[in-house]
Formats: C-alpha cells, structure tokens, sequence
C-alpha cells in the first residue's frame, strides 16, 4: 500500500510520493532481520482495520526523572542546546522572540513540530524548488539556497542528488544515524541555524523514520508470560523492555513504551499491526484551555496548526503573530491555583499529545507457538538509573549552571529574532 | 527506614475496609508549632490505643477495633503555623492545589476541568491543615474514632476563647460497596493500577522529593467529593449511559464498539463461562479496555480515565493514581432528601497525575464525567465537588512520635 504524504500536507508528484515510499519501505527493510514480525506489515490488507492513535506527552521525559520538573523545564527551555539533548519525544520546538516597544527581547511564541526529517532529506535530495516552496510557507519568507545547503551551495540544481541529500542534512538535519550519512562524516549536530532559530521539522537523531518504525515493530509481537494456571497472559513492560541490555531505558521516556505496548497489545490479541495511511507523527491533543490571556481564552488566531489536514496537523505555531503588538508571556499557564507567564516551550509541549495513527486488524487467535515467552522481569526498571541521565542529562545540567555563572550570558541572548 | 502509613491498601490482595471517616482539623491561629505538636502526638497516641481497643474512659475494658487504622495527612496550610520547622514541599505548591469555590459558591476546581463546585458551596473545608483519614471495618469503629477525636479535643480547650490548638472543621464519611458498582449502577474501580505497579506510583522516591528529601517514602493524598446527580443520570436511557461509562451496565464488559445500529458492544466473551461480571476470577483479561477506533467510545469515562496505560507508571507522565474510593450517602433538607457520591480518594508520589488527568485534553479535560466536553452534553453537570484537597501523607519512621513530627517536634 502505498503511504500518502505525512498529515496530506502537500501535493506531491507521483514521483516524489514514489521515493517517500521508498525511503519507507527502505527503513522497514533494513530493520525486518531484526524485528520483522507476522504481527507487523506495512501493507495492510484488511479493509476493516481499526485506525488508533497512540498518544504519549511531548515534554522530554529523561531530564525529569534524571533530576526533577524544575529542572527538566530550565534545561529543556535551554534553546538549540536543550532541544538537541533533550527533545527526543518525537515533538521539538523552538521559541522565537522579538523586540517589544521599550528594547526588551521578550518571546513571541513557540513552534512545535513533529515533522519527520526524512521526508525533507528526500524533498532537499530530489526536488530542491519543492523544498524551497514548502519551507517558504512555513516561515513566511523565502529561505536562500544557502541557508538550506550550506554556504557553499548556491544553487542545488548543480548538485548530483546524493550530493544534495549530504549538503542538506550536513546544514539541517544531521546524519539522524542513517548509515549512509554517518559514511559521508555528516555530524549527529547540524551546522545551519535555519531549523534551529525555527522549529521546521524534527532533529534530534532518535526522532526519525527509522526509529518510529523500530519502536513499532519492535512492540508488534504477542510477548507472553506463562500465568499460575499454564496459560498464556500478556508480558509486562518490564520484561518486553528487558528483552536486550540497553533497551531498558527506553521503557522510561513517553514515546517508546507507548507505541510498543500499544503493538504488543495488539499482537498478543492476534490482531496485525501498521501504520495508518498517511504515516507520520501526527499533534493529537493540545490542551490550550490552561493557557489565558487576559483572563479569558487565548485568541483562536494564536493556535495555529498546520502543515496537515483535519487531524493529522503537524506543526503548532502558540502566540502571537508577528504583526500582533502582544508577547508570549503575556499568556499565563493556570495549573491549580496558580498563573504564571508563559516563558517558553517547555510548558507548552507538556499540553500536547503526539503520536502515530495505527491499524489494527481484526482480533484472531494466537497459536500457542507463537507467543513470545518471556522471562519474568527481576524487579521494576528504575528510570533514575538510566545512563541518558549521566551520560547526557547530568553533563548538559553542569554546562548549564556553568554559563549562568557567566554573568550577562543566560538570559539576555536573543534566541530565533526574526 | 521510612514507609508508607497504614491506611493505604495498595498491596496484592487487600481491599480497603469497608467504613471511612475523613476528618479535617483545623489549627487555632494561636497555636504555635509546640502546641500542635503536643496535640498531634496526643491525638495520634489516642488513635494507636483505638487500634488496640483502648478507649480513654474505660481503663481495662478494651472494645472491638475492627480493624481500626488511621492515616495523618498535612495540608499547605500546616507549614504556615508559626514555629513550624520545614517550608511548605513543593508537593503542595499552588500548582497542584485546587481552586477555592466562589465566595458565593459553584466555581471550577480547575481551569481547564469540567468539574466544578456545587452552586450551595462557598467554604471548601478540605483546605484545613490537617486530614486524618480513619479506615475500619464497621461504621461504628470509624465513627467511635471521630467521637473519641472529639472527646479529645475538647478537652485540651483552654483559655478565654476555649479552643483547643486543633478542632474540627469537617468529617465526610463513606463506605465501600460489597457489589462493586457505584451509585449509578456500573462497576467502578474494575481498571485500577496493577498492585505489582501501585508502590512505585505511590511512595515518594528520591527523585520525587526535589528539596524535600524529608518527604520521601510518604505520599500524597488527593481527596475530592463528587455528589452525582442521580436525577439528571436516570433520565438517561441504559444506551446512553453504556457509551457515557464505556462498560456494558450489567456485567461490566469493556465495550469495544457499537452495531450497525449504534448500539454498544461488549467485549466478546465477556465474562466468561461460569461468571457473570467482569470482576470475577477469569475476566482478568477484560478489565482494562481493549484499543478502539469508535469516536464514541473514545470519550467515555473508562478511556479518559486512562489514556496511557502503557506508559511506564512510575514517570508522572503515566498520569496513573491509586485510587482508594469510597461512596457516600447522606441525608439532606432538599428533595429527594438524601445525596449521594463519591469520595475519591487518590495516593501518587504527587497531586500532579491527578490535576493533569482533570485538565488534559482527550482525558478529563474539559468533561464533567465523560461524553463530549461542555456542559450541555448528557453527564455535562453529572458530578458537582463538595470538598477538595491535597494532603502530604508524611512517611512513617521509626522512633517518631507521629508521622512528620520533624516539621514542628
């Protein structure tokens, strides 16, 4: 079957629709040794196959259970550094500020997106005008060539495509871990500041294709345990997340532990997994009500979903507009008894839902033989002791308090002017 | 070592007894962080001999505790008394307290929420600095508990204005149904928290403390009475009432989406030969509802409730309580002459999940009970709040007076 373009965002010629399905069917090739399961296809031949969203929070999970809300807010609020340690949710966002009246740079909102990276690499690889047009309605002007390949690249068009996939990911998505970009020395960090001033679509190398469609087939099993009586009952979380050593920690963030289990649920009740037509990672709830302005409803217009149709939105642009003579912490987050102004986007994706759409065929019996038994777990995972929490978290904490020792430095930077 | 009070029944196995007595105390402005000290260690010295049977005015003539246990809660208002030795934790920072009624009553608990106070009540009395929550097998042991309270407290008044440092300021009592359901008509509390889970959603871990270190190994308590407007729910036809909760209203059954007719759907083969509901042995697998395409079934009750069951329990964003609900029934002036509800009662590492599940969108947010937000859908104004409150459950330690002495001892 094949997929449309993620949230039907844009019409696309039936070529480039082709090499998207390809790049997909090139992800799920490359992971079907591994993981390749009778309970997960990406064809779904059955008509009447349950579309279900699956829906986690966008806030970064680790540095809260690393440290504490507090903190993960300061850190992840923390401009392109937080984002690219820490928004690994699926959902990353930057804030854009602005200079109000007196000379005081103040936010003026928050862009979130969930838009998977390598749709753009092979938009950048194989229709550069395409690209150019799409961003250019993104962000309201049009981005020059340079700011999407790089300084040297003046015009794509004299590139071979392989070469235009490089330069681009090189400048804007980082090599995401694809193989073929880690051979050709591009960094894990992108170089250009376009989709770091702005949030564009997603970076951060665990928010991609690869390992949405991992996460996915990697849940698509009927994992079991053995109960008192000899029969079979669905495996827990900790045990299907303690399958392999290293993959306990997933079981900690939000993304993971609900798109697997929400797999392995399926499967264990014999019904077969997909993604739903069109595949991508899809805004399913935004909780606005707790955010006020003037102690009524934040203007409709500061709500702007995009780049997706009915319910499969993308992008989520919260504030005012350029033109609008208000500032983001002018709103006020209510939680309890209290408001306070919104400062940043931390707060903002904490009131949205992301998540794929899922197909799920028909209930059917499982044959014994094919559950996956697994071993009873040895205890619950203890998030806290995740090494995401030493090895990134605790290090990004330290340089933080590091810069705001260094008086002038936090707080008066001007993050995405535009 | 620090443990969790008595009074939660969170291990494999136990149900919460059958009688509860919540009392809130409210402390005299005058006292001092020594005076409540002396009273909380008398007041809990008391409730230790009524566990053991031992009733103050009759020495050598123990009672039936029935299983009498009691839990010690500390409101924000605590940590204002003067002298008290530790700040407010964050645990009970005005984020995660609810709103105060208006002062000429109704008003949302919270913004965002579709519940909000009853129109009659102005004074939310869940908001004292102290709660003790009082669990026993007959009513008569909890009430004898709150008597005994009374007697106690009495008797410490002193001065001119004849207060004690604490006195009563509020006692909601409620029961559990031996048939499961709750007062209209469906089974409730069938899709609580997996006992294996329920310690690690509960207890305060260290990461749960933040500053409060002093805190870990408690718990916090949420408490919201929820009177049902049983009048506005039996004008309902069953059909409706299946979608609003999203079980089948005989046997409990998941409902797992609806005919050509658009007539609800139990889970096939539930329950199961031999059974009649899902509460009984062998519908282990029914309980939590299976994953559903149907728009309506998505905002019943039961899949707002819990929307992300597969998250790990233990991270706040799970938004997964335990919930220790008993229902209440009391006489009123006002036709029909009695009301009825819920006390809900919650225990989480913080008030967060709960507050969270109340205002978030495609969960609570929004929605009085479940079915489409707003008040003008059919269970728009089905539950109103009597009372509600967010409580630090201090953790017990061994050689303590009273469980948080180390805030005023």
């Amino acid at each position: 079957m094949p997929f449309s373009v993620p949230g039907l965002a844009d019409d696309l010629t039936p070529d480039l629709l082709d090499r998207w399905n390809k790049e997909i069917d090139r992800q799920f090739r490359r992971l079907e040794p591994d993981l390749g399961s009778q309970y997960f296809t990406l064809e779904p031949d059955d008509p009447a196959a349950d579309r279900v969203a699956v829906t986690w929070f966008g806030n970064p999970a680790e540095p809260e259970f690393c440290l504490d809300a507090a903190t993960a807010r300061t850190l992840s609020d923390w401009g392109v550094r937080g984002r690219r340690a820490l928004h690994n949710e699926y959902c990353e966002y930057a804030v854009i500020s602005a200079t109000d009246t007196e000379g005081r740079v103040r936010p003026k909102r928050v862009q979130v997106t969930t838009e998977l990276p390598e749709y753009y690499l092979m938009l950048a690889e194989h229709a550069p005008a395409r690209l150019r047009e799409i961003l250019t309605e993104t962000l309201g002007t049009e981005p020059r060539w340079q700011e999407l390949y790089g300084p040297a690249v003046a015009d794509p068009q004299l590139l071979a495509p392989t070469q235009r996939r490089v330069a681009f990911a090189r400048h804007l998505t980082g090599h995401g871990q694809h193989p073929d970009l880690i051979d050709a020395d591009v960094p894990a960090e992108p170089a250009g500041s376009l989709n770091a001033v702005n949030a564009l679509f997603m970076a951060h190398p665990i928010n991609g294709l690869d390992d949405l469609i991992y996460i996915v087939m990697f849940g698509a099993k009927p994992y079991a345990r053995r109960n008192s009586a000899g029969g079979f009952e669905p495996a827990g979380r900790d045990q299907i997340f303690r399958q392999q050593p290293g993959l306990e920690a997933l079981s900690c963030r939000h993304a993971d532990p609900a798109a697997a289990l929400a797999a392995a649920d399926a499967a264990f009740h014999g019904r077969t997994v997909s993604f739903a037509d069109p595949l991508g990672m899809y805004i399913q709830q935004f909780t606005s009500e707790v955010f006020l302005f003037e102690g009524g409803p934040v203007p409709d217009p500061w709500i702007r979903l995009g780049r997706g149709q009915q319910g499969l939105a993308q992008r989520l642009e919260f504030g005012p507009s350029d033109d609008d003579p208000h500032f983001l912490d002018e709103i006020t987050v209510v939680e309890g008894d209290t408001e306070e102004p919104l400062t940043g986007g931390y707060e903002v994706v904490r009131q949205v839902q992301v998540g794929p759409i899922v197909a799920l065929g028909a209930p059917a019996q499982v044959p014994p033989g094919d559950f996956v038994v697994l071993a009873d777990s040895t205890g619950p995972i203890r998030c806290r002791d995740a090494r995401v929490c030493t090895d990134t978290v605790g290090p990004l904490k330290e340089a933080f308090d590091a810069e705001a020792l260094r008086p002038g430095l936090l707080g008066s930077r001007p993050r995405g002017v535009r | 070592m620090s443990v969790l009070q008595d009074g939660i029944y969170h291990g494999p196995g136990r149900r919460a007894p059958g009688h509860l007595a919540l009392v809130f105390l409210r402390a005299d402005p005058e006292a001092d962080a020594a005076a409540v000290d002396g009273a909380l260690r008398e007041v809990t010295t008391m409730l230790r001999g009524l566990a053991d049977g031992i009733v103050a005015e009759l020495p050598g003539h123990p009672v039936p505790s029935a299983g009498l246990e009691f839990l010690l809660g500390f409101g924000p208002k605590a940590f204002d008394i003067v002298g008290a030795k530790l700040p407010c934790p964050a645990a009970l920072g005005p984020r995660l307290r609810f709103r105060s009624p208006r002062p000429t009553g109704g008003g949302p608990l919270l913004v965002g929420g579709g519940l909000s106070y009853a129109a009659d009540v102005t004074r939310n009395d869940a908001t004292e600095e102290f709660c003790l929550q009082l669990t026993a097998d007959t009513q008569l042991a909890a009430s004898r508990a709150v008597v005994e309270l009374w007697k106690l407290l009495r008797g410490a008044r002193t001065g001119d204005s004849r207060t004690a440092p604490l006195e009563i300021a509020g006692i909601h009592t409620g029961f559990q149904r031996d048939d499961r359901r709750s007062w209209i008509g469906f089974h409730d509390g069938v899709s609580n928290l997996d006992s294996a889970d329920r310690e690690r959603v509960i207890s305060i871990g260290a990461a749960d403390a933040g500053p409060d270190p002093w805190t870990i190994g408690g718990t916090c308590l949420v408490f919201a009475r929820l009177a049902v407007d049983l009048d506005q729910w039996h004008l309902l036809p069953r059909v409706q009432q299946e979608l609003l909760v999203g079980r089948d209203k005989l046997t409990g059954a998941p409902l797992t989406g609806r005919d050509g007719e658009g007539l609800p759907v139990p889970a096939a083969g539930c329950p199961v030969a031999g059974t009649t509901e899902v509460t009984q042995p062998g519908n282990e697998d029914f309980l939590e509802p299976r994953p559903t395409a149907d728009p309506v079934l998505l905002t019943s009750h039961v899949r707002r409730s819990n929307l992300t069951g597969t998250a790990d329990p233990d991270q706040s964003g799970s938004l997964r309580v335990f919930r220790q609900g008993y229902e209440f029934f009391e006489p009123v002036a006002a036709a029909p002459g009695f009301r009825a509800g819920l006390n809900f009662v919650g225990f989480q590492d913080s008030p967060e999940r709960v507050l969270r599940i109340l205002t978030q969108r495609g969960w609570l947010g929004g929605v009085n009970f479940g079915g489409q937000p707003g008040p003008d859908g059919p269970a728009g104004r089905l539950l109103t709040v009597r009372a509600a409150g967010t409580y630090l459950v201090p953790p017990v330690r061994d050689g303590a007076p009273y469980p948080g002495a180390e805030v005023f001892g």
